[in-house]
């Protein structure tokens, strides 16, 4: 330790520590701008100098090392002197205009000027005429701001490795840029954002800056896209590293389903994946499937949290993925919790919607599993017509009652016998009952659903399947992956149909439609159609399946106030999934409409945590079930990063798929896993990069 | 023996040792006891942790770069003193740095370097990633072989205005190297002196650490001499620091305004206030030394610049864009004697074709105008008569 004074104030420092550092840690600012705490000190752009007893001159303070009995002073005649010169010169390569930079505000130069004040009109301005390179992903450079503080290059070379960014020198200008003026892809850049994060002006910009997030969330965005906020960068990392265990328990912090949503997550987090930006998105889905297809269970298991037993009683009714999930929370935080099943297995539309050659049965029962193992008492073939009735019995009720009533469409024939609607068909298929379905199947609509529905149909064996829906083929809502798969397996996709109507005398015949020309929205969000004319045509079948959405199979009997689409009224989506009837919360696509996998599971948490604190808990059901990651900053070079491509599944041939419920996606090989995860851009490593300490830091500490 | 076996027949620190004992110094721009400077470098590389080594290098502010011709003469010989040098340290890297665009110079000393296992870097030397490296000039080190050769003489190599380097006894005058005679100013190394005060100095006294002498009289013009020498310094500067680069842009831009007739009073003291602060706000010669040129023409030479700003004269007949050479094309006759004289390169032409002077890059020196038997050249500071854009055959072009 050394003892040091700053402006006679005396600091006990650890030797040889740079002194800027030590001001700065102490509430004793000193202006600097190539300093940053996470590189190496250059002393270059003289902000931070400083006088030293007993020596000549100034000296700048980000070299200093802290020796016993320095004694410094950080305000003095000179140092003034000489900071405003120095800040004045690094000004006349600078443009003059503040307000018309997207770093105004938050710029660190500005404040700089702001707090030093250096002399104006005195000396030769220039435009460098650099022109701002908008060409690559991510990342925009505007080297006319440029005051080369040589932040970006350290970040880039010291502190990740990389070797991208580098002084260059065009006639007698200076800037930082790749070899040649190569584009950021072609010189291995591997797009992580620290150029980004430690430029103090508007030089090194994110192209992409969404304000309105948090800047956590602005910067991993597919951990904030995820509803469930999964670590997604944290697991991947574990995966490239061959740490399944680490990565499946990662994984389970957030979500009690990682083998399910390893095989049909909905993946939105990809369509956020700054990755896309570069080449293609990563398989985020498909690493996961890989860690939870290769969990041994022996990281998480037994690691997470138990309260003791409360003496309050709850029950779920519904046992879904919300259900499920909602349960095993309440669980853990010390509850009694019983599930009731109208169904014979749990699982939801898990079990009895997406079909078994998506997700396989075991991986729905096994996890269901671990649930039960919790302590959850699951009661299957139950269905609860009066949930207001089970307030006798419990504190409280949950309901999760999904959406197992299909939409039928108002329109002609609508009621002919061969009219089938989604939810009953794989319901029924799923449980290997009658589906009542013939040989040429129409089924009306283009999300998941119908494709499950039109495969289902395909492997019950249908002779002929027609897929059409309103929407044109680039809207629709369906994975543009389940499309292609249909079509490989024989299914007729007609987008930008309407549906006239259904023809036959009582008995399906087909269905006519006629082409759409044009589908968009009014201000009301009305859909306003137009028809192509004469385009009226006629598709044979026996079948038609209605695959336009689903409702909560309940009706006002059941004591609850419901809404638009038969859904039950929370008083808040998110924040209070408290029903009209006190004691019943309700959640999942009861509440939504039918959504998805993991945002049913992100409901369910929601609801855990509101019930767990009407029953008189703290509502905290977080867990730590992975061990802390240490994160290697130092990534260092990957030639060819860029382009690396995605890495696909192994999926079998149509023809050996298409005729059996078998599961056809064997996700990524063994092979190729570690490089589909090594693509990820690690965004999350930038929020290790230390924030810069501002004047404004200080002077708010000191009016505190 | 060779230097470096007679060198190994000692301890490490028995080299040290000698080193000291025989006196020698850092040659050019840091004064040192060599020793010292070894010594110092093997601490800084314990204190940072970072990896002993030698670095031969010319100073980063040296721009005339005269001094590689004792590279040149016996690469061998310089290597040998890094050799020397690393072995005193006890260290294994060592390199040797060659300016970025003289390629010549590194392929004719690679046979040298390759045999005494040093790396040649071209560019110049970058502090900040050379720490726990000593950092000798070239000079230094052929100064170290010869000691341990026992050849060893102290000297100062000089060039004078542009004549080849030579090597001159420490006690010899500048008077005795370089005819002063009609003599405005001398720059001897990095500063300006007037010739009453360099004549009485000895050639170490005169600090001549790059080994330029250079003679300059009624005809040349001081502002625009400084303004060349900072023009080149900005040139060579890698531009990471803020005083170096910004700094010596001012200084140039000052200097440019001055001979064009824009020049402005205030100049004198900016001029002196970022030259002054340059001296010690940057880590390397480049930006320590490469002000002292217009800090030394202000100091010494202030009439001449109060001449250009004030009374818009340049007293040596070279400044203001207004004054241009050029060529009558109806007298050229295209032989090509005007071309063969100009020291600048800038006349095009070929033979019976009407020659033309590149105004950007002419300095009106006057050399052609004395030597073209047609009297065909001409300085004006009048209006320009119509001039060919192109070559043009003798006698084809119309006005």
């Amino acid at each position: 330790m050394a003892v040091i004074t700053i402006d006679g104030t005396r600091l006990e420092v650890p030797d040889n520590k740079n002194v800027l550092d030590c001001a700065l840690e102490n509430g004793i600012y000193i202006p600097h701008l190539c300093h940053h705490k996470d590189l190496s000190p250059l002393g270059s752009c003289r902000m931070c100098v400083v006088e030293v007893e007993g020596q000549e001159g100034v000296t700048t303070s980000c070299t200093l090392k802290a020796k016993d009995g320095l004694v410094i002073k950080t305000k003095t005649p000179e140092v003034d002197r000489l900071r405003m010169l120095a800040l004045e010169l690094l000004l006349t390569g600078h443009p003059a205009e503040c307000t018309g930079c997207p770093k105004y505000g938050n710029c660190e130069l500005q404040m700089m000027i702001q707090y030093i004040g250096p002399k104006t009109g005195r000396l030769k301005m220039r435009t460098k005429g650099f022109k701002a390179v908008e060409e690559n992903p991510l990342i925009l450079h505007d080297m006319n701001r440029c005051v080369l503080c040589g932040r970006c290059v350290r970040a880039c070379n010291e502190l990740r490795g990389v070797k991208v960014l580098q002084y260059q020198k065009k006639d007698m200008e200076t800037y930082v840029g790749t070899l040649h003026g190569k584009l950021l892809k072609d010189a291995d850049c591997r797009f992580c954002g620290a150029c980004a994060e430690v430029c103090p002006t508007g030089t090194i910009r994110d192209k992409i800056i969404d304000s309105e997030v948090k800047r956590e969330d602005a910067v991993v965005p597919c951990r904030h896209a995820c509803p469930a906020h999964t670590d997604i960068p944290r697991y991947i990392r574990h995966v490239k590293n061959g740490e399944y265990d680490e990565a499946a328990a990662v994984i389970r912090e957030k979500v009690p389903f990682p083998k399910a949503l390893g095989y049909i997550c909905t993946h939105v987090c990809e369509l956020d994946c700054k990755r896309k930006e570069v080449s293609e998105a990563m398989s985020i889905r498909d690493i996961k499937r890989y860690a939870a297809d290769h969990d041994t269970g022996s990281v998480w298991k037994g690691k997470g949290k138990q309260l003791a037993d409360t003496g309050k009683k709850v029950c779920v009714v519904g046992g879904g993925p919300a259900g499920l999930t909602a349960a095993y929370y309440l669980r853990k935080q010390g509850h009694d919790v019983t599930l009731k099943e109208a169904l014979p297995t749990v699982g939801g539309m898990m079990a009895y919607g997406i079909p078994s050659y998506r997700l396989p049965r075991e991986i729905i029962a096994d996890e269901a599993k671990v649930i039960e193992e919790q302590g959850v008492k699951i009661e299957v073939n139950t269905k609860v017509e009066k949930p207001a009735e089970l307030l006798n019995e419990y504190d409280a009720v949950l309901m999760t009652i999904g959406g197992h009533a299909g939409v039928r469409l108002p329109m002609e024939g609508n009621d002919y016998e061969g009219v089938i609607l989604n939810a009953d068909f794989l319901r029924n298929a799923s449980m290997g009952k009658e589906t009542g379905m013939g040989k040429r199947i129409i089924v009306l609509g283009g999300g998941n659903v119908a494709f499950d529905c039109a495969r289902t149909a395909k492997r019950l064996g249908a002779e002929e399947i027609h897929l059409a829906c309103l929407e044109a083929r680039e809207v629709m809502t369906a994975d543009d992956e389940e499309i292609e798969q249909a079509k490989e397996e024989g299914i007729f996709v007609h987008p930008a149909q309407t549906f006239e109507r259904i023809t036959g005398d009582g008995k399906v015949t087909g269905v006519d439609f006629m082409n759409v020309k044009s589908f968009t929205f009014d201000e009301n969000r009305r859909a306003i159609i137009e028809k192509e004319e004469g385009s009226e045509h006629h598709i044979d079948g026996d079948t038609v399946i209605f695959a336009v959405g689903q409702r909560p199979d309940i009706t006002e009997d059941a004591g609850l106030t419901l809404g638009r689409g038969n859904s039950i009224t929370v008083k808040d989506m998110n924040a209070d999934k408290a029903t009209s009837v006190d004691g019943i919360f309700a959640a999942g696509d009861a509440i939504y409409g039918t959504k998805s996998v993991i945002m049913a599971i992100e409901s369910g948490r929601e609801a855990a945590i509101q019930m767990d604190k009407y029953l008189g808990g703290d509502g905290d059901i977080s867990e730590v079930l992975a061990p802390v990651q240490e994160l290697n900053p130092y990534i260092g070079e990957c030639p060819g990063f860029g382009y690396l491509e995605k890495k696909h599944t192994q999926v079998d041939a149509p023809e050996s798929r298409s005729n059996n419920f078998e599961l056809f996606d064997h996700g990524i090989c063994d092979s190729d896993i570690c490089a589909e995860a090594g693509r990820c851009l690690q965004c999350d490593l930038r929020l290790q990069i230390a924030r810069p300490t501002t004047w404004g830091d200080f002077s708010e500490n000191k009016e505190a | 023996m060779s230097a470096i076996e007679n060198a190994k027949q000692m301890s490490k620190e028995e080299v040290v040792e000698k080193i000291a004992a025989l006196d020698l110094m850092e040659y050019g721009l840091c004064h040192e006891k060599l020793s010292d400077r070894l010594n110092a470098a093997v601490t800084e590389a314990q204190e940072e942790g970072k990896e002993l080594g030698v670095v031969a290098a010319l100073n980063n502010a040296d721009t005339d770069k005269v001094l590689l011709e004792v590279l040149k003469a016996d690469p061998a010989k310089v290597m040998e003193g890094i050799a020397i040098a690393a072995y005193a340290m006890g260290a294994e890297k060592m390199s040797i740095q060659i300016p970025e665009e003289d390629t010549k110079t590194a392929e004719a000393v690679k046979e040298a370097a390759d045999a005494a296992g040093v790396e040649i870097v071209m560019s110049i030397v970058d502090i900040r990633a050379n720490k726990g490296s000593a950092i000798l000039h070239i000079v230094t080190a052929a100064n170290l072989a010869d000691a341990f050769a026992d050849k060893y003489e102290a000297g100062v190599y000089v060039s004078v205005n542009g004549e080849p380097v030579k090597k001159a006894a420490c006690d010899t005058k500048v008077s005795d190297v370089a005819d002063l005679s009609g003599a405005k100013a001398v720059l001897a190394g990095y500063n300006y002196y007037t010739p009453e005060t360099i004549a009485d100095m000895t050639v170490a006294e005169a600090n001549i650490d790059n080994g330029v002498l250079k003679v300059l009289g009624e005809k040349d013009c001081i502002v625009s001499e400084t303004e060349k020498k900072v023009t080149a310094s900005r040139r060579q500067s890698c531009g990471k620091c803020v005083f170096c680069r910004e700094g010596l842009l001012q200084l140039q831009a000052m200097q440019k305004d001055m001979t064009d007739g824009k020049g402005k009073e205030d100049y004198m003291a900016i001029t002196k206030e970022i030259g002054e602060a340059m001296r010690f706000s940057t880590p390397c010669t480049m930006g320590q030394t490469s002000s002292e040129i217009a800090l030394s023409a202000i100091d010494l030479f202030e009439s001449e610049y109060v001449a250009h700003y004030k009374k818009k004269e340049c007293p040596a007949g070279v400044c203001f864009s207004s004054e241009t050479v050029y060529i009558d094309p109806k007298l050229c006759t295209g032989c090509g004697d005007c071309m063969d004289v100009c020291p600048k390169d800038c006349i095009e032409g070929k033979a019976k074709f009407i020659h033309m002077i590149d105004d950007f890059d002419c300095d009106r020196c006057g050399k052609c105008i004395e030597e073209c038997p047609e009297n065909a050249i001409i300085k004006t500071s009048g209006k320009l008569p119509k001039l060919p854009n192109r070559l043009t055959k003798v006698g084809r072009f119309k006005r």
